[in-house]
C-alpha cells in the first residue's frame, strides 16, 4: 500500500474518512479501511495528526468561551485557584481567543461582548482614560474607562482613548480607529492611528498590520493604518523597534526612523508620516476636560434633585475633607440635618470623576450610620457605587440593625446578585415570612472598579396584593430570579437605625458583611421611582 | 500535597501557569492519537493529575510540550485498554504511530504560528462557511438539528463541513510553508 500518491488534504479518498472518524460517524467497515490505511502509510498518518490538530483547533476556539480548566486535584476534588492565578491562567488562554472571536462572530471580529459579565475575567487590557470616546460597540455592552477588555475587535468611532495590555504597554488611540486584541502583548491595528508606549518589563509587545509584526523592543512609537487596511507607516519616537514582514525579514528601526510596510514588507523611507499620532498626555487632558463637563453636568442635575419631595434623604458625598464625621442630608424637604449620617471608619477618596469626592469602605469598621424614622409603604434606594469586591457571603449596601419587624436589608451577595428582603415578622420564623428578592447576578470581578448605579424599589400598594419589588443597574431593570415569600403582601417597611456599607447589629455575632469599595451618592425615596426616573439619573451621573 | 511554603507555593504556579499555556496543544496532541472528545476529556483529567504528582521530575530548562507528551502517550495508551473496541479505536501500535506523527509535526512548527494560520484561514471563510463551522463545533446542538434548521439532511451537511475543513487544512498548510 505505500505505492499509494502522496496523500494531501486534497485527498479525495482519504480525509472524508479521516474526518468521518474524527466526527465519530464511520461504518464499522470505514473504519476498517482508514485504520489499514493509517497502519499501512506514512502519508496518511500524517493527514491524520493534521486533521485532528485542526479539529481540536476548532472545538477549542469555538469552546472558550465558558471552558473551565480541566484539572482535578491529587484527590480528585476539583481545583480551585486562587483569582490571581487564574488570571495567570487566563492570560495563557488568550491563546486561542483570536480563534474565538472569529467563530463566535458573523463579522469576524468579536465585538466586545458584555465585557465585566461571565464567569470567569478574560479581559486582556483595560480603558484607562478616554477624551471624548465614541466606540462602536455591542447592543448593551459597557465601554468607558475601568472596563476590562477582552480579545477582539473595538472600534473607536471618534475621540481618544488610551488602552493599557496587562502585559504593560500602553496604547493611545485615535478614532477613527479599528483595533483588534488579540492578547495582553500584542494587538492588530485594522485602521487608524495609535501610539504604543512600550516599558521595559511589556518589551516584545507586538502590533501587526497588513501582514507586518512590529515589535516593540523598548519605549514608543506611532502606527498609523490606511483605511482599507493596504499599508501602514511606523514611526519610532524613542527606543528600538523591530519591524517584520511576512518573509520573515526583520527591519531594525530606532528613534526618529520611519517606515512604510506594504504589501508584507517594510521599508524605509525618509519623510516623517502626516498628521499627529495620538499621545497620552493629550488623552489624559482630554479625559480632564470631558470630567469637568461629566461633573458639571451630575452637579446641576444632583442640585435640581434635592427639592424633590418624595425624597426621605439624599447623601450627595460632596466636599468632604479628611476630617469630615458628617455625612449631609441634602434634601431639601424634610428633616434635614436630622438625617444626616455619622461617618464611621470610612476614608475620604476620590469619587467618580476627580472633583467628586466619595467614601471608601475597606476595614471592619468602615461604615455611615444614620437614624431614619418613619413607616413607608413604598421606597426607592439607589446608590453610586464603584465595588472592588465581594468578600462576604453577602456585601452590605444599606442594612438595618439586626432585622426588626418591617425593616429592610438591601445587600449584594458574593455572586452579584442584589438582594432585598423585609419580614412583618423580623426574624421569628424567618422562612415563613421573610421577603426575599434576588437579582440575577450583576456583578462579577471583571467590574471591579467601575462605578455603577444600583437601585432598587419596593412598593406595597394598598397592601393586600403581593409587593412589587424591581433591581436596576444602571438605570436598566434587571430580572428577579429567586426569592422568598414573594406572593405575600409587604408591611409598611421601616428603617431607623442602619448602616451604610456595614451592619452594626447583626443577628449572629460572627456575621461580617463589611462592603468594600466606594460611595458617592445615596438617596432614599418614600416612593418608588420609574424605570424612566432611574433612567434619568444614570444618564445625568454615568462617569 | 499542597503546602504553604513559598516555593510549593511557586511551583504550583508555575505548573499552573505551564499547564494552562499548553493544554489546548496537549489536548490536540491526545485527540491525534485517535480518541473521541469524551475519552479525550477524560484522559486529560488524569494527565494533569500525573502531571501534577510527577511535577518535581520536571527539569524547568527543558521543553514543558516534551514532557507532557511522554506522559499523555502513556495514559492514552493506558486508558485505551479500557476503551471497547466497537468505540472505533485504534490498535496499540497505530496510536503510538500517530503520536509519532502529530509529534514530528509538532516539533517542527510552533503552535503559535498554527494557531494565527487556523485564525486567519477562519477569517478568509465565506460568513455562511464559517457560521456552518461554527454551529457545528460550538456543541450545544446535533449535527442533525443543524441539519434540520437549515433544511438539509445530515449527510449533505457532513459534506459540506467536510469540504469547508478540507479548504482550512489546504489554506492551513499554505500559510504554514510561507512562514
Amino acid at each position: 500500500m505505500d505505492n499509494n500518491p502522496q496523500p494531501g488534504a486534497g485527498d479525495d479518498m482519504l480525509t472524508p474518512l479521516i474526518l468521518g472518524h474524527l466526527d465519530g460517524r464511520l461504518s464499522d467497515v470505514d473504519f476498517a479501511v482508514l485504520e489499514q490505511r493509517l497502519i499501512d502509510d506514512a502519508a496518511a498518518r500524517d493527514l491524520y495528526a493534521s486533521l485532528a490538530k485542526l479539529d481540536a483547533g476548532l472545538r477549542d476556539g469555538i469552546e472558550m468561551a465558558g471552558a473551565p480548566v480541566n484539572l482535578v486535584t491529587p484527590d480528585g476534588k476539583a481545583f480551585s485557584f486562587p483569582v490571581r492565578k487564574v488570571l495567570a491562567m487566563a492570560a495563557a488562554l488568550v491563546f486561542f481567543a483570536g480563534v474565538t472571536a472569529l467563530l463566535l462572530n458573523k463579522q469576524g471580529g468579536s465585538d466586545l461582548q458584555d465585557p465585566g459579565r461571565g464567569t470567569a475575567t478574560r479581559g486582556v487590557a483595560v480603558i484607562s482614560a478616554e477624551a471624548g470616546a465614541v466606540w462602536d460597540r455591542a447592543e448593551g455592552s459597557e465601554m468607558g474607562v475601568g472596563v476590562a477588555l477582552e480579545p477582539g475587535r473595538l472600534v473607536l468611532s471618534e475621540g481618544l482613548a488610551q488602552i493599557d495590555f496587562y502585559g504593560g504597554a500602553s496604547v493611545s488611540l485615535s478614532g477613527p480607529a479599528e483595533i483588534e486584541l488579540i492578547g495582553a502583548d500584542a494587538a492588530i491595528l485594522h485602521r487608524g492611528r495609535l501610539r504604543a508606549d512600550v516599558p521595559p518589563a511589556a518589551r516584545g509587545f507586538e502590533i501587526r498590520s497588513a501582514d507586518v509584526r512590529i515589535e516593540d523592543l523598548g519605549t514608543s512609537f506611532g502606527m498609523a493604518v490606511t483605511d482599507d487596511n493596504s499599508s501602514a507607516e511606523v514611526v519610532v519616537f524613542d527606543g528600538e523597534v523591530r519591524a517584520i514582514g511576512r518573509d520573515g525579514e526583520a527591519l531594525s528601526l530606532f528613534g526618529g526612523d520611519t517606515a512604510r510596510l506594504v504589501e508584507g514588507v517594510a521599508r524605509p523611507q525618509s519623510e516623517l508620516p502626516k498628521g499627529d499620532f495620538p499621545n497620552i498626555r493629550q488623552v489624559v487632558a482630554g479625559a480632564d476636560d470631558r470630567d469637568e463637563s461629566r461633573y458639571a453636568a451630575w452637579k446641576r442635575a444632583s442640585i435640581e434633585r434635592r427639592s424633590d419631595p418624595r425624597l426621605i434623604a439624599y447623601y450627595d458625598f460632596e466636599d468632604l475633607t479628611e476630617t469630615s464625621r458628617r455625612l449631609e442630608n441634602r434634601a431639601a424637604i424634610g428633616t434635614g440635618s436630622e438625617l444626616d449620617g455619622g461617618i464611621v471608619g470610612a476614608r475620604v477618596t476620590r469619587g467618580r470623576w476627580a472633583q467628586k469626592t466619595a467614601l471608601d469602605f475597606r476595614l471592619e469598621g468602615d461604615r455611615v450610620r444614620f437614624q431614619i424614622p418613619g413607616e413607608f409603604d413604598a421606597l426607592t434606594l439607589y446608590a453610586w457605587v464603584r465595588i472592588d469586591a465581594l468578600d462576604r457571603q453577602l456585601n452590605s449596601l444599606f442594612l438595618t440593625d439586626y432585622f426588626d419587624p418591617n425593616e429592610i436589608h438591601w445587600q449584594i451577595s458574593r455572586e452579584g446578585k442584589m438582594h432585598f428582603a423585609t419580614s412583618p415578622m423580623g426574624v421569628q420564623d424567618i422562612d415563613k415570612h421573610n421577603r426575599r428578592f434576588y437579582s440575577e447576578p450583576i456583578w462579577d470581578a471583571g467590574m471591579s472598579g467601575q462605578w455603577i448605579l444600583l437601585a432598587t424599589t419596593a412598593d406595597r400598594g394598598d397592601g393586600t396584593t403581593p409587593g412589587t419589588v424591581a433591581h436596576y443597574v444602571n438605570g436598566r431593570q434587571v430580572e428577579i430570579v429567586d426569592g422568598t415569600q414573594m406572593h405575600k403582601a409587604l408591611p409598611k417597611m421601616r428603617i431607623g437605625r442602619a448602616d451604610l456599607g456595614n451592619w452594626s447589629d447583626p443577628i449572629w455575632t460572627t456575621a461580617m458583611r463589611t462592603f468594600n469599595g466606594r460611595v458617592d451618592e445615596f438617596a432614599l425615596y418614600k416612593s418608588a421611582l420609574s424605570a424612566a426616573e432611574l433612567e434619568l439619573i444614570y444618564q445625568q451621573g454615568k462617569p | 500535597m499542597f503546602t504553604n511554603s513559598n516555593d510549593a507555593e511557586s511551583s504550583e504556579e508555575n505548573f499552573v501557569q505551564l499547564f494552562a499555556a499548553h493544554e489546548r496543544h496537549l489536548r490536540a496532541f491526545v485527540r491525534s492519537m485517535g480518541l473521541d472528545w469524551n475519552a479525550v476529556d477524560d484522559v486529560m483529567q488524569t494527565v494533569s493529575l500525573v502531571m501534577w504528582r510527577k511535577w518535581n521530575t520536571f527539569d524547568p530548562d527543558t521543553d514543558f510540550m516534551r514532557w507532557a507528551r511522554v506522559i499523555a502517550r502513556f495514559e492514552v495508551l493506558k486508558f485505551r485498554r479500557t476503551m471497547a473496541r466497537d468505540r472505533h479505536v485504534f490498535t496499540d501500535d497505530l496510536m503510538k504511530l500517530l503520536a509519532d506523527a502529530s509529534e514530528e509535526q509538532s516539533e517542527g512548527s510552533r503552535f503559535e504560528s498554527y494557531r494565527s494560520a487556523l485564525e486567519e484561514c477562519l477569517g478568509s471563510l465565506p460568513p455562511a462557511s464559517r457560521e456552518l463551522i461554527s454551529a457545528a463545533y460550538r456543541g450545544d446542538r446535533t449535527i442533525g438539528e443543524v441539519a434540520n434548521d437549515i433544511g438539509k439532511s445530515a449527510t449533505a451537511l457532513y459534506k459540506t463541513l467536510d469540504r469547508i475543513r478540507q479548504n482550512l487544512q489546504i489554506c492551513i498548510e499554505r500559510r504554514m510553508s510561507q512562514v
